[in-house]
C-alpha cells in the first residue's frame, strides 16, 4: 500500500512536469496549427539560462528563472518573426518540418557553444525530501508541480476570462472570421508562440536543481509531451494537463512493473493506440489535424 | 529527342560505372557510395512522402529492420545477405503495410507523430532486446570476404551495387508515376476526399505506397549493413536517421523523380565536408539551416525550384 501510493505519488509529481511543456505546445497547435518539434529545446535553454547565471552570478535557481523566462520570451518572439509566420498557409511539409530544423540548430547550438558535458545545479534543497503519511516527496519536485499546475490555471483563467484570451480562443477556433473580426492574428500568434515557450523555459528553469543539464535533454522529453498533447486532444489546455497527469503515472507505474528500459515502451503504445483508436484525445475536437484557416 | 535522351541516358551511364576507375582516393570513393545510400534512402522515403503525401519521420526503423535481419541471418544461420535483404525487405514490406492500415485515418501531424512512435518503438526494442540485437554494443558482420556474402576487400564493388540500389529506387518511383497508381497518389495527395468520392480505392493505395517504400529502405540497410560490416541502433534506428532521410529527400524535391538524388548529392557531401572542417555540432546546425531554409523559401525542393525557373524562362521566351 505504502508502495502504491509512493508511485502514485511520484508519478503525479513527474506529470505536474510535463504539464507545463505540454500546455504550450498544446496551445501552440490549437493556435498555430503548428507541431513545435523545438518546444523542448526551449526547455533546455532556460535550463542552460538558470545553469550559468546560477554557476556565474551565484544566484538561486529558483530567482534565476525570473531572469530567464524574459529572455526566452524576447527568443519566441524572434523565432516567430523569423520562422513561425512564415509558416502561415505554407504546405504541410513546411509547416512540419521548419520546427523540426529549428530544433537541430537549437541543439547542435548548444552543442557548440557548451558541449556535450553533462551538467547539474547543486542546491542545498536539490536532495531535500518531506515526509507525509510515509510518503517522501522530493521538495523541489513538489515546487514544480505547484508551479507549473498555478502557471496551467492562470493559463486558463486567462484564456476564458479575458478579452485577449477570447481573441486567441477565437483565432484558435477560426482564423479568418477572426480576421474580419479585427483581430489581429499574427499578433496573437506571436503572443501565443513567445508566452507557450517561456513557460517552457519556466520548466527548465524549475528543474534545473533536479536534473542534469546537456544539449540534447530536450529529447528525452518532447516524445513524453506529444503523447501528452495527443492523448489530452491537441490544442486543449485542460485536456493537457489531466493528459500529463495520466502519462506521468503511467510511467511510474509501468517503470516499477516493467523496469525504465521497457517502461518506455509502454508509453508509446498508449500513444500509437490513442492515435488510432480516439485521434482527437480527450477532449480535442475531430477534425483538427486539418491545416490552414477553418 | 528520342535519340538524345538514349544517348545522354547512355554517357551518364558510362560516366557513373566509370567513378571507382578514375576515382581511386579512398575518402571520395567513400563519400560518393554514401551519397549512392542517401539517394536510396530519400527516394524510397520519396514513393510515400513526396507521392503519396505521408510525410513519414519513421524511416529508420526499415532502414534499422533491413540492417539487423540480414545481419542475423547470417550470423545465426549463415544465410548469404544476398538472399537476406529480401527477408528483410519483406518483413519491413509487410510491416510498412500494416502501419498504413492503421494509420490511415490519420491526417497532418498526427500522421507524422504516429510514424515518429512507430519509429521510436522499433529503436526501443533494438536497444533493449539485448539477447538478439545486443543492445548498443552492436553486431559485427564478420568479414568473410567474397561476392558471394555481398563482402568485398575493395570499395569499388559497393559503388556498383549502390548504383544498382539507386537505379531500383529511382526506376521504381518512374514506374509508379507513370502507373494508374502514381496518379491516384498524385490525386489523394492533393485531395484525399475528392479522390475517395472519385473512386479511388485510398487504403489500397496507401498501403502499397508504404509497403513499397519500406521494402526499399530495408533493401538500403543491408546494403549499409554489408558496406560498414557494424550495426548498431545509433546508425541504424536512432530518430536522427529518420529525420535525416526526410531531408535529404525535401531538400532535393518531394514527388520529383530526380529530386531526391539532388538531394543526397547536396547534403550528403556538405554534412561530410562541414564536419570534417567545423566539427560534429556546427555540421548538424548547417543541416538544421538549411532544413528551416528549404522548407521556408523553397518548399518543392532543389528540383522543384529549377522546374519552377525553366517553366520561368520557357513562358518569357514564347511571349
Amino acid at each position: 500500500m505504502q508502495l502504491a501510493l509512493q508511485i502514485v505519488t511520484n508519478g503525479l509529481l513527474l506529470g505536474g512536469l510535463y504539464a507545463l511543456l505540454a500546455v504550450g505546445l498544446t496551445l501552440i497547435f490549437g493556435v498555430l496549427r503548428v507541431v513545435n518539434f523545438a518546444h523542448a529545446e526551449f526547455m533546455m535553454l532556460g535550463m542552460f539560462g538558470t545553469y550559468w547565471i546560477w554557476r556565474l552570478a551565484g544566484i538561486d535557481p529558483y530567482l534565476a528563472v525570473l531572469l530567464v523566462v524574459p529572455l526566452i520570451f524576447a527568443l519566441g518572439i524572434i523565432v516567430d518573426r523569423l520562422v513561425l509566420q512564415r509558416t502561415i498557409g505554407a504546405p504541410e511539409v513546411t509547416v512540419v518540418f521548419a520546427t523540426l530544423g529549428l530544433s537541430i540548430l537549437m541543439q547542435n547550438a548548444a552543442l557548440t557553444m557548451w558541449t556535450a558535458d553533462i551538467r547539474s545545479v547543486t542546491t542545498d534543497y536539490s536532495g531535500m525530501v518531506f515526509r507525509a503519511g510515509g510518503i517522501r516527496i522530493s521538495v523541489p519536485m513538489a515546487i514544480s508541480f505547484v508551479v507549473a499546475m498555478m502557471a496551467a490555471a492562470a493559463l486558463w483563467l486567462f484564456l476564458t476570462r479575458t478579452l485577449y484570451g477570447k481573441a486567441v480562443q477565437a483565432v484558435a477556433q477560426n482564423r479568418e472570421a477572426a480576421a474580419l473580426m479585427g483581430i489581429d492574428v499574427r499578433r496573437v500568434y506571436m503572443w501565443t508562440f513567445a508566452t507557450a515557450v517561456a513557460a517552457a523555459g519556466a520548466m527548465g528553469g524549475l528543474i534545473a536543481p533536479l536534473f542534469t543539464v546537456y544539449p540534447t535533454v530536450g529529447t528525452s522529453y518532447i516524445v513524453a509531451v506529444f503523447v501528452i498533447v495527443v492523448l489530452g486532444g491537441l490544442g486543449s489546455v485542460p485536456g493537457a494537463v489531466l493528459a500529463a497527469l495520466v502519462i506521468g503515472l503511467t510511467e511510474a507505474i509501468a517503470g516499477y512493473l516493467l523496469g525504465t528500459a521497457w517502461a518506455e515502451l509502454a508509453t508509446f503504445i498508449i500513444f500509437l493506440a490513442v492515435l488510432i483508436a480516439r485521434p482527437q484525445g480527450f477532449f480535442g475536437r475531430r477534425g483538427a489535424e486539418t491545416f490552414g484557416g477553418r | 529527342m528520342r535519340l538524345a535522351t538514349i544517348l545522354g541516358g547512355a554517357v551518364l551511364l558510362a560516366v557513373l560505372l566509370a567513378v571507382p576507375l578514375v576515382v581511386t582516393n579512398l575518402f571520395w570513393l567513400n563519400l560518393a557510395i554514401t551519397v549512392l545510400l542517401w539517394a536510396a534512402l530519400a527516394s524510397a522515403w520519396n514513393i510515400l512522402g513526396g507521392l503519396a503525401g505521408g510525410l513519414s519521420l519513421g524511416h529508420a526503423a526499415y532502414f534499422g529492420i533491413g540492417a539487423y535481419v540480414t545481419t542475423l541471418l547470417f550470423l545465426r544461420l549463415g544465410i548469404s545477405p544476398w538472399l537476406g535483404m529480401w527477408a528483410g525487405a519483406a518483413l519491413a514490406a509487410a510491416i510498412g503495410a500494416g502501419l498504413a492500415t492503421i494509420t490511415l485515418r490519420l491526417r497532418g501531424p498526427f500522421f507524422v507523430l504516429a510514424t515518429l512512435a512507430f519509429g521510436i518503438v522499433i529503436h526501443i526494442v533494438a536497444v533493449n532486446w539485448r539477447e538478439v540485437t545486443r543492445g548498443a554494443a552492436g553486431l559485427v558482420l564478420p568479414f568473410s570476404g567474397g561476392p558471394e556474402n555481398m563482402m568485398f576487400a575493395g570499395l569499388a564493388p559497393y559503388w556498383y551495387i549502390g548504383l544498382a540500389l539507386v537505379g531500383l529506387c529511382v526506376g521504381t518511383t518512374i514506374a509508379i508515376r507513370r502507373s494508374r497508381l502514381g496518379y491516384y497518389l498524385v490525386a489523394l495527395r492533393e485531395d484525399e476526399d475528392a479522390a475517395r468520392s472519385l473512386g479511388v480505392r485510398v487504403v489500397q493505395c496507401k498501403v502499397i505506397a508504404s509497403a513499397i517504400s519500406a521494402a526499399l529502405t530495408a533493401l538500403a540497410g543491408t546494403f549499409y549493413a554489408t558496406f560498414v560490416q557494424y550495426i548498431d541502433p545509433a546508425s541504424t534506428t536512432q530518430f536522427n536517421i529518420s529525420v535525416q532521410i526526410a531531408l535529404v529527400a525535401i531538400v532535393g524535391g518531394m514527388g520529383t523523380v530526380i529530386g531526391p538524388v539532388l538531394g543526397a548529392l547536396v547534403v550528403v557531401p556538405l554534412g561530410e565536408l562541414s564536419r570534417a572542417y567545423l566539427g560534429g555540432g556546427p555540421a548538424l546546425m548547417v543541416y538544421g539551416l538549411l532544413l528551416i531554409v528549404i522548407v521556408l523559401a523553397v518548399p518543392r525542393g532543389i528540383a522543384g525550384g529549377i522546374e519552377s525557373v525553366t517553366r520561368h524562362l520557357r513562358r518569357r521566351r514564347n511571349s
